[in-house]
């Protein structure tokens, strides 16, 4: 470094992704001494803090920079003058280039070297169509330009050009028709416009069906009958719910945030709807499954076989309620506003856990009372497979008439279900745990006997379906399940 | 509203998606304890564990194939690259199965690749790419290329949301250099709508990433001649805000692209194409193109400034349009 | 010797300690005549011109990839390869959908949009693979990541080659594997020809599993025509990665009875070494067990072949029912949406 000029300290680029850098300490002060490479302050940047090494030797000549500071990387912080020159008061005038800088920016750009680069940075010039003459120029005419010229009947050779070489602009043949200078517009057809075109007479429109969500619970009520009273309003919809902007809950030490699925909002607002609806009661019975379990074994391989179907418990109860159901029709049915609606079909839900406890959906068996027991064995099997692949269709979730769940595959003996709304009961099904169990031997004596038992509960609507009347049914499916007529199924 | 650079509101938006829902995960190289390379995760390990911020060995494939398992597993990962141009050691993970996983399997793959792209610092050939063309032709995958700290936060959001692999190029250059207020609760920005940077109606430019900045100093400057270009930010290229870019067309009837990606085959070339087949006849001048020159990104300051748009070039090109 | 050598699987009070009771062997060697007999039949429609493409079989395979996918539970998924026909019908992929899968039929797991066996079957634990082999390595490694991230007692199964063995993915994702100590078993399908290239040409070590040492784990040697001894040393592995000892690289030694394709007719192959491996197929040198060991009689024999021949029927009949799929529909299903995210396997 020539000891005649004035060195300057830049702020360094500690990284690529570095912009600026913080004085933490100066190590000289003007007028010391410093070697080339010798310490002469200390940085901090967001990415490390580093000491600064002199770029040359000399008398430190002035901070520019003091200590606490941010500045830019490249910002120059201090300059070194020649051995024995004395420390300035104020800035020299000439300014010289840093020496072996690590920053970019530092690096006068050299025109030189930037133009011998065979590179190309800038875009080839906009290819005009033509720079010498106003008669050749005025001859090109833009897709813009012709558009509008044909649209509006005018003759571009009667506007004056702005553009390169006389060229009429846009805004050149947009000023023409707007000083009224072109023939009417509307005698001219254009080219096929991409303006809409004034409406031809046409027949009304079909409505799209509107697109907002009936809410389960908003009954229409039936023409015929008459209301003695206006009906309490249905609860209004809420609007979806947004997890945004809602505060993020505060989690305290361990606890775990997941944000809940779509699915999982829907499952949580039919819950709370429905136990704001009904009225809900559980009655359960117990049942001696030892005819079902052996005519379960028997038939189990013989349906697989020819029908590849697995038979389940599932299957005998839900045939069995069925059954039942067409004796109970108040248990199929509805309370749809003031009144009680029965029907001849049982559409069957049947409540598909997801994997993992992630959610659940009913699938509906439709019309459940024209199937067999292979019907509906084959029929839950298929919708219980489409649920969890997600290939069911819409119909096929809706229109249930009463619901079946089975919490009992995990051994649980009991539960009080949440009704599928707007239905009026849910039947329960539990595990089949072998218990001692007093029976009549043939001499009429008490005995106690190992049997397969399970629980049933029905959650019914106590609005509409009464105790006696739940029992009853409850009663009824028993008796089919612990008496089954394999002739009759 | 807290000011905050681009790679505070990158940082913030990570802390916060992985503080609201614990599938989210990072892993990638240096990401624990030297909180990356960038300093992106720094003090994330400390709050959300190792197996949460998980250094992984020099492995971009076992990254970007480990996250597409863990997403198809239901964790949200975020890989990160240490650059953008070491995405290349992992092109067979996202182009050959993450991103063709769905349309075989139906099983979707909701992973995210941070990737600090860009040039500008003498990074040299291996460290300043701007690979997302490559990527654009690649169905299956998006592309996220925030300009804003507001943008980068939430567009972070929005791509760890995505249920698709999505690349998030994030520009080096502007990580320290671009400050903006930044809202400090959670949002999300829908991918596929572009952001009106500046507004103007002589012409457009359609550009993203750290182009941004560097077109929207062109314009200040041709303000003055009477000259309003309005700069539209992309945002992200796949999906792309087509619709967007063809209505300003259709006002302004002169366009500039403009990239730091090289030119052959940039994504820029598309928007072009695009503007040809379908405003062809709102044109009132030929779609120009600025963006790199086709060489690999040069080392020596002189060199990487004539390799990198500037904002001269795009000054002189814009005079030539307002001039045609 | 670097690395253990199983010992085959002699009586069958042994098999009964490694978990399976009789009604569990017959089920194995009905999924073998399965396997075997799907692909038999896909040769055939093949051709007859009713399958696309290429076809690649499995043969000689059978009993590793059965032997492993019986040792899987319910919960574990893999990542099998065109190889393991095996692995799909144990976890229970209908055989109508992958002849539907061969005919490019919308009925197919990938309803058209891929070929062969790569297959999905999340809800059965399965990812399809690509063809870039070992591709599927890092991805069930970070399928294992998963469990390990989460505490899930669940195990991820990655199928590679002893072909894709020289590739840079295996290397990355046993060695991930091994540094995090991840639940994930590591097969190899070592049939010993990678299309006409011999192994001697592919690796310069005695055995691919030697390998495992050198990332921290153990690695096995199986004859892959013994599908107890793979089902043995496969349940030991999952387990033990069930139990957090980590991973396993179980090298399952078999000879590629057919072409690499239905084009090669492997001329490369010796005759002699052909004929050695035939001398010990998996699925007659399991019959032949199990009428010594277990007693299978001449009735059970006939009924899981006439189960086996009726189900390929209506595999074949419904398959060509299925419709070819609707070109229209082809660009939906590019980009999942957010409710694609609610499907069970992501949990």
């Amino acid at each position: 470094m020539s000891t005649g000029t004035q060195i300057e300290v830049v702020m360094p680029q500690m990284g690529v992704s570095v912009s600026e850098g913080t004085i933490t300490k100066w190590l000289k002060q003007p007028g010391e001494a410093i070697a080339r490479d010798e310490l002469l302050l200390e940085i901090s940047t967001d990415k490390v803090d580093t000491e600064v090494p002199s770029p040359g030797e000399g008398v430190l000549a002035e901070i520019l920079v003091s200590e606490g500071q941010t500045v830019d990387v490249g910002t120059v912080l201090g300059r070194i003058g020649p051995a024995g020159s004395e420390a300035a008061a104020s800035a020299p005038e000439e300014p010289v280039p840093a020496p072996a800088s690590v920053e970019p920016a530092a690096v006068a750009p050299e025109p030189a070297l930037a133009a011998a680069a065979p590179v190309e940075a800038a875009p080839a010039p906009v290819a005009a169509p033509q720079t010498e003459t106003s008669g050749n120029g005025r001859a090109f005419v833009s897709p813009v330009v012709a558009r509008i010229a044909a649209e509006h009947g005018v003759d571009t050779t009667a506007v004056a050009g702005t553009g390169t070489g006389g060229r009429v602009t846009k805004k050149d043949i947009l000023a023409f028709i707007e000083s009224g200078a072109s023939a009417p517009a509307a005698v001219l057809p254009g080219p096929p416009s991409t303006e809409p075109q004034p409406p031809a007479p046409e027949p009304a429109p079909i409505p799209e069906p509107a697109p907002v969500p009936r809410p389960p619970d908003e009954t229409p009520e039936p023409q015929t009958i008459p209301v003695p009273e206006p009906m309490p309003e249905p609860p209004t919809p809420r609007p979806p719910t947004q997890p945004e902007p809602a505060p993020e809950p505060q989690l305290g030490p361990g606890e775990v945030l997941e944000p809940m699925t779509a699915m999982r909002r829907g499952i949580a607002d039919h819950m709370r709807r429905s136990l704001d609806t009904s009225a809900h009661v559980t009655s359960a019975i117990e049942v001696d499954m030892s005819r079902v379990v052996a005519l379960r074994k028997k038939l189990k391989p013989e349906y697989e076989r020819t029908h590849g179907v697995n038979v389940t418990y599932l299957a005998f109860i839900a045939r069995a309620a069925v059954e039942t159901l067409k004796e109970y029709p108040w248990i199929n049915g509805e309370l749809r506003g003031e009144s009680i609606v029965t029907r001849s079909s049982i559409n069957l839900g049947f409540a598909v856990e997801l994997a993992d406890g992630k959610g659940l959906i009913v699938p509906v068996l439709k019309n459940s009372e024209t199937l067999n027991l292979l019907g509906i064995a084959k029929g839950v099997a298929d919708i219980a497979e489409r649920a969890r692949s997600k290939k069911l269709l819409p119909d096929e979730v809706q229109g249930g008439t009463f619901t079946i769940t089975n919490p009992g595959g995990y051994g649980t003996f009991h539960g009080t279900p949440v009704i599928s709304q707007p239905q009026a009961g849910i039947l329960g099904t539990y595990a089949v745990v072998k218990r001692p169990w007093v029976i009549q031997d043939e001499m009429g004596q008490d005995v106690i006997a190992v049997r397969p038992i399970m629980n049933l509960t029905l959650t019914y609507d106590h609005r509409l379906v009464d105790g006696a009347l739940a029992g009853r049914f409850l009663r009824d499916i028993r008796e089919r399940l612990e008496s089954w007529d394999e002739a009759a199924y | 509203m807290p000011e905050l650079t681009y790679i505070q509101a990158i940082s913030d938006a990570l802390r916060q998606e992985m503080r609201r829902d614990q599938r989210v995960f990072v892993l990638g190289q240096d990401v624990g304890v030297y909180g990356g390379a960038f300093k992106v995760t720094l003090g994330f390990q400390e709050e959300f564990g190792p197996w949460r911020v998980m250094d992984a060995p020099l492995s971009e494939t076992a990254i970007v194939g480990g996250a597409t398992g863990a997403a198809l597993m239901g964790l949200r990962p975020v890989a990160e690259m240490q650059f953008a141009d070491f995405i290349s050691c992992a092109w067979d993970h996202l182009v050959t199965v993450a991103a063709k996983q769905f349309f075989r399997g139906r099983t979707p793959v909701p992973i995210v690749v941070r990737l600090p792209s860009g040039g500008g610092f003498s990074g040299g050939p291996f460290h300043s790419q701007n690979p997302e063309s490559s990527f654009a032709h690649i169905p299956g995958l998006k592309i996220v290329c925030p300009a804003t700290p507001h943008d980068a936060k939430g567009l972070l959001a929005t791509s760890i949301e995505d249920p698709n692999p999505v690349l998030y190029f994030e520009h080096k250059h502007l990580y320290r250099r671009i400050k903006g207020e930044v809202p400090e609760e959670r949002y999300t920005i829908p991918f596929g709508q572009a952001r009106v940077h500046r507004e103007g109606d002589d012409a457009v430019v359609v550009t993203w990433g750290a182009m941004v900045h560097t077109a929207s100093d062109a314009a200040d400057q041709l303000a003055g001649e009477g000259f309003e270009v309005e700069i539209l930010d992309l945002r992200t290229l796949i999906p792309w805000d087509k619709a967007r870019v063809l209505e300003s067309v259709r006002r302004c009837s002169k366009v500039l692209v403009l990239h730091e990606d090289t030119r052959t085959g940039g994504f820029g070339a598309e928007i072009a194409a695009t503007i040809a087949e379908e405003a062809f006849e709102d044109l009132d001048a030929p779609v120009v193109r600025i963006a790199a020159p086709d060489t690999p990104v040069p080392f020596s300051p002189a060199l990487e400034k004539a390799f990198l748009p500037q904002v001269e070039d795009v000054v002189k090109s814009l005079q030539e349009l307002a001039a045609y | 010797m670097a690395v253990r050598e199983a010992e085959p699987v002699g009586s069958l009070q042994e098999v009964k300690e490694a978990g399976l009771d009789r009604e569990d062997l017959l089920g194995i060697y009905r999924h073998m005549l399965i396997t075997r007999a799907i692909e038999e039949r896909g040769h055939i429609l093949y051709r007859q011109g009713k399958i696309p493409g290429s076809f690649y079989t499995g043969r000689g395979n059978e009993a590793a990839a059965v032997g492993v996918a019986t040792a899987m539970g319910p919960n574990d998924v893999g990542t099998p390869l065109h190889r393991d026909m095996g692995v799909h019908i144990t976890r229970g992929v209908e055989p109508w959908r992958i002849i539907a899968q061969y005919m490019g039929r919308e009925g197919g797991p990938t309803r058209g949009r891929d070929g062969n066996v790569h297959m999905a079957a999340p809800e059965l634990g399965l990812h399809p693979m690509v063809s870039h082999l070992p591709a599927m390595l890092p991805v069930a490694v970070g399928m294992a990541l998963a469990f390990k991230i989460r505490g899930d007692r669940r195990v991820a199964l990655g199928w590679f080659g002893e072909g894709s063995a020289a590739r840079g993915d295996a290397h990355e994702s046993m060695n991930m594997a091994g540094v995090r100590q991840l639940p994930v078993v590591f097969i190899c399908d070592n049939n010993q020809w990678a299309y006409s290239t011999p192994t001697y040409l592919g690796y310069p070590i005695e055995h691919v599993a030697d390998r495992a040492a050198a990332y921290g784990f153990d690695g096995v040697v199986v004859d892959g025509t013994d599908v107890l001894a793979v089902y043995r040393e496969a349940k030991a592995a999952i387990e033990k990665a069930r139990q957090g000892g980590g991973p396993t690289l179980i090298e399952c030694l078999t000879l590629r009875m057919e072409g690499h394709a239905v084009h090669d007719d492997a001329f490369y192959v010796p005759k002699e070494m052909f004929e050695q491996w035939a001398a010990q197929d998996p699925i007659e040198r399991f019959r032949t067990w199990l009428r010594s060991n277990a007693d299978m009689t001449d009735d059970e024999e006939d009924q899981i072949t006439s189960v086996v021949k009726r189900l390929l029927n209506d595999a074949l009949e419904r398959a060509e029912e299925s419709p070819l799929p609707d070109p229209s529909g082809l660009e939906q299903g590019v980009y999942a949406s957010a409710e694609d995210l609610d499907t069970p396997h992501h949990k």
